[in-house]
């Protein structure tokens, strides 16, 4: 028998614990995901969050907050409601103003959108809980788009 | 303090580098592009480094939430500090570095390193059996894992830091597992003699 190096003894140890404790499947997508958020956070100008208010805990396990961002002259307002597993944000931009609302959770980028109305409202349902970042895109296309920080519902 | 000095008879020329040094260069070509404004380059770092910072990671016994709240909070300090890697070539080191920072960190509270001869933390907590190793794995596999699995912990920990990392701090390491910082590169050894002479009387080899 041949004396085992030591390379050849740590790749007995790489093989023995990719086979035991093997990365879980979902791993490199999701932190794929995080980081290109984090990474588009530096690019884009960020709103300010200014308020913060923690609720309540409403009947049967679900709990609201509101947020409150500025950026400029806009003032975002939302309220976030979590209810079984899934999050809604209805949010109001002020002054009113036509704009795209992107919702970029972590995991399914850019699966969920709204319109303001005319009086600068819009709401987003079914969102799935975790981190979140909101991105406006007004229409006017020389605004530039602008985004919330990342937050966590 | 020498990083490099146990030489012996077997070993390769990779010297003290256990990993493929594919890897490495994948992560610095990766963070290269990133920085030069392709965002395919972070996706491609993050594809790469990810497997590494599991196994890195989950050394510290971490529940599967916890290891990959360390993994995500790592990879959020290198978008947010990439600025301070002045050196890309060491960006794989960086992330291992911080990833184990933070694994110790979590795990660290309830396991502050106590002086427990490591021999008697051998099965300590016993390992998920492999329900999912098919019957024709069984013979070599299962032999190869029971010789690492049976290790003392701080073996078991060390060497599948080393085995993973490339080039990792002994200052840090000692810390971490409770030794004085001269003495990694020897328990290294008496660590990986242990596995040899388990592998053989397990007929693993």
């Amino acid at each position: 028998m041949t004396e085992l190096s030591r390379e050849a003894l740590l790749e007995i140890v790489r093989d023995v614990w990719e086979r035991h404790d093997p990365v879980p499947d979902h791993l490199v997508a999701t932190m794929q995901a995080a980081a290109a958020l984090a990474a588009t956070d530096l690019d884009l100008e960020l709103m300010e969050l200014v308020e913060r208010s923690t609720e309540l805990a409403g009947a049967r396990g679900s709990t609201s907050y509101t947020l409150r961002f500025v950026h400029g002259d806009t003032d975002l307002l939302l309220r976030i409601a979590v209810d079984n597993g899934r999050s809604r944000v209805d949010g109001w931009i002020v002054p009113a103003e036509p704009m795209t609302i992107r919702a970029l959770p972590g995991e399914t980028p850019a699966a969920h959108e709204a319109v303001t109305t005319d009086s600068g409202r819009f709401s987003l349902t079914g969102l799935p809980v975790g981190l979140m970042r909101l991105q406006l895109e007004p229409h006017d296309t020389a605004r530039p788009a602008f985004a919330t920080p990342t937050f966590e519902i | 303090m020498s990083r490099t000095g146990h030489t012996r008879a077997g070993d390769g020329p990779a010297g003290d580098d256990p990993r493929p040094q594919a890897v490495w260069a994948q992560a610095t070509d990766g963070f290269n592009r990133w920085i030069a404004g392709d965002p395919a380059g972070l996706d491609d770092l993050v594809a790469v480094m990810t497997p590494v910072l599991w196994h890195v990671v989950r050394a510290y016994r971490l529940s599967d939430s916890a290891a990959e709240d360390v993994i995500q909070n790592t990879w959020l300090a290198l978008v947010r500090r990439r600025s301070a890697i002045l050196d890309p070539v060491a960006v794989g080191g960086w992330l291992t570095t911080t990833a184990r920072r933070e694994a110790w960190r979590t795990a660290g509270g309830k396991s502050t390193p106590t002086p427990v001869e490591d021999d008697e933390l051998a099965h300590a907590l016993p390992q998920q059996r492999s329900a999912e190793d098919s019957v024709v794995q069984r013979d070599e596999g299962d032999r190869l894992w029971a010789a690492v699995d049976g290790l003392p912990e701080r073996c078991r920990r060390l060497l599948r830091v080393v085995a993973f990392e490339n080039r990792p701090d002994y200052r840090e390491l000692a810390t971490e597992l409770g030794m004085p910082v001269g003495s990694i590169g020897p328990t290294r050894g008496r660590c990986l003699a242990k596995l040899r002479v388990a592998l053989i009387e397990a007929g693993g080899i």
